[in-house]
């Protein structure tokens, strides 16, 4: 089957990749452009653990093809240090200690990143809804929507 | 030393964290080997059947696929965790016994050539008749899944002590009740993933795992290859709560293509292999009978325990008994009568799980409650009643160490506002409380203890080599605070290099809560051995006294003139001239009973210490639609001293979501051998939105064996927070629950009842 | 888990689309947010050949006011349809529908029109291809039987839809373009009732438009879920009133919809449709809660919406 032409923006380095009809973002990103630290968990939507921001906006990768998103501008984890400085929400999630196994970590953190974007002082409701967007099985939550709220009071 | 810790006790950030913030920390399905091949598996369509025949040589024939296996390409040995238990071929050459069971996998250049590579292998079947429910199957009718197990008993576990019969006819009031429960799923977040890569007689193997060295030793037997040419390596592991603790098919599997096409090979399950072909969690169905003196002390407890066991033994007897042990750790019970009995059914292979045992325990806790009230006591009078101190015996002989129990009990009642709470509750609103012990390891053998060794580098920094592994708890973590703390350097400061059989010693591994007490320890050990040399080269130098040195701040400095002072690096390199490189050695093993045996003679220390914990729950449930809402949890551990709090914390936290909340909302859907939910979205995991107010206390207490008094932190709270809203439910309803999950529609058939009935 | 192989085509105008579609024999499929598409390829219950992308259709993506009605175009994202202010002054029943469907997350991408037309769900199809072949393809796959009532000639699947209900409620309408031309239709016409096949669009049909009349409306949507999030309904009711009249739609339960009119409210007439709404729920063991509660909690759902709208008397 032919591929198919993608331009993108990746973490702000442009790429032109070819790609298959059927390839999801989020082979993409961990196949073509070796950028694992959006994960695969359930794949079909049900979790969030491939959560990448697409134009600014929260995505399910696994739901995307990457022809879809011809032009846009991507940002996955791998992309949120600022140089060596780390984003508020990452220093917030270690200092918070809403890390455990770090499986669910990146897409937690650009959902959250979404939000805070979106609107800089979300109540604690609005953000315990956002992040109801994604399953992490260690928390228990409590210390990830801290670490949200922290950087929001920031 | 303990009175002016720097660093243990403090909430320090996870040494595992910036990787996992960053998108940096790689798990085994994010590995990329040159020339790796990616792996699929052929599952039994059926629960049960024989296999007439396996032919894979078609499948050979697809462009792009290097190596095809079944079990016929094994070496036809079986795996149990204990002699009595091998029956686990893993790749089944005999009958399969579940759906979903390995049979056959290729190996391919890309994951399309594999798919279509597993349609063209042949496998001939001759269907048998199946048993799902763990009862059917003990009857002589039904179907052996096992030859060697009659009435598809697995294990049998019977443990008596004292006189149950005279006991029971003695006490003031008895009673009986059933409790089930549905298995869980794990549903930790990475699915399984395996990569093998044989190069030069040499297997590497990377995949989550709760213990490298024991997985290592299974992998050598299985491919009959020397232990030293097996070598699990390190990898960072997406959760695990049991799920990760035992080899799986997916290692022989990956290992097996590998071998045979001398290339790396990656195999990555989907969620619902995951779900329907990794392990899953027992159900379960107890039947509890308490009998009590009118002061509401228990005199005797006799139990029939069955543990819906799948397909094969597993961890078989620990499983059938771990639920019995972490109760009587926490309870005096006089007079005992357990039969645990863990039956085969043709379900998927079950495991140990930090949760494990939610119809026993949380049925103990619920009845407890009802024989209580009727006694006019109110839970917390009844928990501090019954429950162990330190010194104490257990019903199997096994002594408390250390003992926060009532401390729990007392903070997590005060703060919650127990007994008021429980009184005065109004309709369809209640409070509950649940309390459990945890052994902090338990005998394995000569595998029950941790070696650690640590050397200083040239300008003072560290390496720790542990066996230690980190599912995602914070292990890691933990083992480079405590080597800062005894070594006075910071954690940045300190490598590890851990969870490597080729280079780390034997562990135990983090399934046996042994982490913190028995790899710690071993940590601390080595630790102590290096710091003892870096004080001996300081004395010379600074002409002080050993006794007087002290290490912070990577420096060693007198503690009586601290201007006489030196750095560590110094120290290292004046070793280093010497010809004496400054390197440590440590052990830890865990003073308990070897003699014991899970089924031939479940008598004796059973751990080196255990911990404590007390949930309080309050729920609200609503009438019309039988919902149970969670406001409001309070966790109380005694953890020893906790060597981050925050982690432990969060272990308690996880804990209220995984066993709490999993209460009202978990549990495995079956229709015949078919998984009905094996995803993350018809399988119910908590969201944040779902999550009760928590609050968590800790309840430092100091084992004197525990490094710097650190026991297990955190597996309380996950074996008793199912009792804690399984006893509000009593507080708010008058009535025991009857099976778990306490979905919608299972509390409203109870609401109905209760209307209908005697109340 | 990797998508099986299919051609990606991504149509600029609605007439591009509809030749795409008619040059691959049918076997193509519509793409809009793709969170229910996407899965559904995903397990290989739908095998295209290739996949028509419609979000680069300009029109397609527009709320409009165009005389006394609000037309919404079906590539409007249910997070973006939700900040409207008609929708939340005009229709309660909806915004609250909106606001319940799955998790924000997927609300930024999955958009009114696919969330209308959603695949129906049962336990036993939302499987992976191994796992249905091994326990047999039932109806909804090409198969002769029910896997979840044995003898059932016809599929009990649930349409989980939470918005198409609310929409009926306010007498939305469906603009439809094929090759032939364009058709509109009220909402419920959409529905066959026949879980293989629950939509009535035809091949290739595309849905253009989802016409509101805009007349301010009180309403709720009450749905029943497990989860505080991301769920799908196992039970959904969807009560608009208007003046003294009042529709109710349910949903959660079969291949459709069902929709209820009350003429004059008062409790006599909310019973009697909660009644009759209850007697028409025939929930079959296909979700994660049991059947016979899923039919109580119809009428119980339907009374809490009354009373939450404060229509007829309540309790």
């Amino acid at each position: 089957m032919k591929t198919i032409k993608v331009m993108l923006n990746v973490n702000n380095e442009k790429v032109t990749l070819q790609v298959k009809p059927y390839e999801t973002l989020l082979e993409t990103l961990r196949e073509r452009l070796s950028l694992t630290g959006a994960k695969e968990s359930c794949s079909l939507g049900s979790c969030g653990a491939c959560t990448v921001l697409v134009n600014g906006t929260p995505m399910r990768s696994c739901l995307i093809l990457t022809p879809e998103v011809e032009g846009a501008s991507i940002t996955t984890i791998e992309g949120l240090k600022n140089g060596e400085k780390l984003h508020p929400l990452q220093q917030a999630f270690m200092e918070k200690g809403a890390v455990q196994c770090g499986f669910c970590t990146s897409g937690m953190i650009l959902t959250a990143k979404a939000l805070l974007d979106r609107n800089k002082k979300p109540e604690k409701r609005d953000i315990v809804k956002t992040m109801s967007s994604n399953i992490c099985r260690c928390t228990g939550y409590k210390k990830i929507i801290e670490a949200v709220e922290e950087t929001s009071k920031k | 030393m303990d009175e002016n810790l720097k660093i243990v006790g403090k909430r320090v950030i996870r040494s595992d964290s910036y990787a996992k913030v960053t998108g940096g920390a790689l798990y085994t399905a994010d590995l990329k080997l040159p020339g790796m091949l990616y792996a699929k598996v052929l599952r039994s369509p059926y629960p049960h059947a024989k296999i007439l025949n396996i032919d894979v040589s078609k499948a050979l024939k697809v462009p792009g696929v290097k190596a095809a296996i079944s079990g016929f390409d094994a070496y036809g040995v079986k795996w149990g965790v204990f002699r009595y238990t091998q029956d686990h071929a893993m790749l089944p050459t005999d009958k399969v016994r579940y759906i979903g069971e390995d049979v056959a996998a290729v190996a391919a250049v890309d994951e399309e050539s594999a798919i279509e590579a597993l349609s063209l292998i042949k496998v001939e079947y001759e269907p048998l008749e199946a048993v799902f429910d763990p009862v059917e199957a003990m009857k002589d009718t039904a179907p052996q899944i096992h030859e060697q197990y009659k009435n598809n008993i697995n294990i049998h576990i019977h443990i008596e002590v004292g006189d149950v019969d005279k006991a029971m006819a003695k006490a003031y009031i008895v009673r009986e009740d059933t409790f089930k429960a549905k298995g869980e799923a794990y549903a930790m977040m990475e699915p399984y993933a395996v990569v093998a890569s044989y190069a030069n007689g040499y297997l590497d193997l990377w995949m989550p795992n709760a213990g490298p060295h024991v997985r290592a030793k299974a992998l050598s037997n299985l491919l009959k290859l020397p232990l030293n040419r097996v070598r699990v390596r390190h990898i960072n592991s997406g959760g695990a709560f049991g799920g990760r603790s035992e080899v799986a098919p997916g290692d022989l599997v990956a290992s097996l293509l590998s071998i045979k096409s001398g290339r790396p090979v990656k195999l990555v399950l989907t969620r619902e292999e995951n779900a329907m072909c990794s392990r899953q969690v027992h159900d379960i169905i107890a039947t509890v009978k308490t009998g009590m003196k009118k002061d509401g002390t228990i005199v005797a407890k006799e139990y029939k325990t069955i543990y819906d066991g799948g397909a094969y033994s597993s961890t078989g007897p620990i499983a059938t008994s771990i639920p019995y042990y972490v109760y009587e750790e926490c309870y005096r019970l006089p007079n005992v009568r357990y039969d645990g009995y863990r039956v085969f059914t043709n379900k998927g292979i079950r495991g140990m799980y930090g949760c494990h045992g939610r119809a026993f325990l949380a049925g103990n806790e619920a009845q407890m409650d009802l024989m209580a009230k009727e006694l006019g006591l109110d839970p917390v009078e009844v928990r501090l009643k019954n429950g162990l101190t330190a010194g104490e015996l257990t019903a199997t002989k096994s002594k408390i160490i250390s003992c926060g129990l009532k401390d729990t009990i007392i903070q997590a009642a005060e703060k919650s506002d127990f007994k008021k709470k429980w009184k005065k509750h109004t309709r369809n609103k209640g409070i509950g409380m649940g309390c459990v012990a945890i052994m902090c390891g338990f005998p394995m053998g000569f595998r029950s203890g941790s070696s650690c060794y640590v050397k200083i580098n040239d300008d003072g920094q560290v390496t720790l080599i542990t066996g230690m592994v980190d599912n995602g708890q914070g292990n890691e973590s933990l083992a480079v605070q405590v080597a800062s703390e005894v070594l006075g350097i910071p954690m940045d400061d300190i490598n590890l290099v851990n969870a490597d059989t080729e280079v780390t010693n034997l562990d135990p591994g983090s399934y046996s809560q042994a982490a913190a007490y028995v790899g710690a320890n071993a940590v601390k050990a080595a630790c102590e051995d290096a710091r003892k040399k870096i004080i001996a080269i300081a004395s010379k130098k600074l002409g002080v006294p050993e006794e007087e040195i002290d290490l912070k701040d990577r420096v060693a400095y007198s503690v009586k003139t601290p201007d006489k002072r030196m750095p560590i690096s110094w120290i290292t390199r004046e070793a280093f001239f010497k010809g004496e490189p400054i390197v440590g050695t440590g052990s830890f093993f865990p003073d308990i009973d070897l003699e014991r045996e899970w089924v031939s003679k479940p008598e004796g220390q059973m751990a080196g210490t255990y911990s404590f914990g007390t949930s309080v729950a309050e729920i609200e449930i609503d009438e019309e639609t039988g919902k149970i809402k969670v406001p409001k949890f309070i966790a109380a551990h005694d953890c020893g001293r906790p060597i981050n709090p925050m982690a432990v914390e969060g272990q308690m936290e996880g804990s209220v979501g995984q066993a709490g909340i999993a209460t009202i909302f978990e549990g495995n859907m079956w229709y015949k051998g078919f998984l009905l939910n094996p995803d993350l979205l018809e399988y119910k995991v908590p969201l944040a939105c779902d999550m009760p107010d928590i609050e968590t206390i800790i309840v430092s207490s100091n084992d004197p064996k525990g490094p710097f008094g650190a026991k297990e932190g955190g597996l309380t709270i996950r074996m008793n927070a199912y009792s804690a809203i399984a006893c509000a439910f009593t507080n708010a309803t008058g009535m025991l629950f009857e099976e778990l999950p306490l979905t919608p529609d299972n509390v409203l058939k109870l609401l109905e009842k209760n209307k209908g009935g005697k109340r | 888990m990797i998508l099986p192989k299919f051609d990606y085509k991504k149509a600029r105008t609605i007439e591009e689309a509809l030749e795409l579609y008619n040059k691959h024999d049918g076997n193509a499929f519509y793409l809009a947010g793709g969170t229910d598409l996407v899965p559904l390829i995903k397990l290989r219950l739908l095998q295209p050949k290739v996949i028509i992308d419609l979000k680069g259709i300009d029109g397609l993506k527009d709320i409009k006011k165009i005389n006394n009605s609000l037309v919404v175009g079906p590539n409007i994202t249910l997070f973006e349809l939700k900040q409207n202010p008609f929708i939340k002054d005009y229709f309660p029943c909806l915004f609250e529908s909106l606001e319940a469907t799955s998790c924000k997350t997927l609300q930024m991408r999955g958009t009114i029109g696919g969330n209308i037309l959603q695949n129906t769900r049962c336990l036993q199809y939302n499987k992976s291809l191994e796992w249905r072949t091994a326990r047999g393809f039932c109806l909804k796959m090409g198969g002769k039987v029910c896997n979840v009532v044995p003898n059932s000639k016809s599929c009990f699947s649930n349409y989980c839809g939470d918005n198409a209900p609310s929409l009926m409620t306010i007498d939305a309408k469906a603009k439809l373009v094929s090759a032939k031309g364009e058709r509109t239709v009220r909402l419920e016409k959409l529905f066959s009732e026949d879980g293989r096949s629950p939509f009535t669009i035809k091949p290739g049909e595309i849905l253009k438009e989802i016409i509101i009349p805009l007349k301010k409306t009180k309403g709720a949507y009450e749905k029943l879920t497990v989860r505080g999030s991301i769920d799908y309904p196992l039970v959904g009711v969807a009560v608009t009133v208007k003046k003294d009249a009042a529709v109710v739609a349910v949903t959660g339960i079969g291949p459709s919809p069902h929709l209820y009119e009350i003429k004059e409210i008062n409790e006599k007439s909310i019973n009697e449709v909660a009644d009759w709404a209850y007697e028409d729920a025939r929930p079959v063991l296909n979700a994660v809660l049991t059947p016979l509660y899923r039919k109580k909690m119809v009428p119980v759902l339907i009374k809490r919406a009354f009373k939450r709208i404060g229509a007829g008397g309540g309790r």
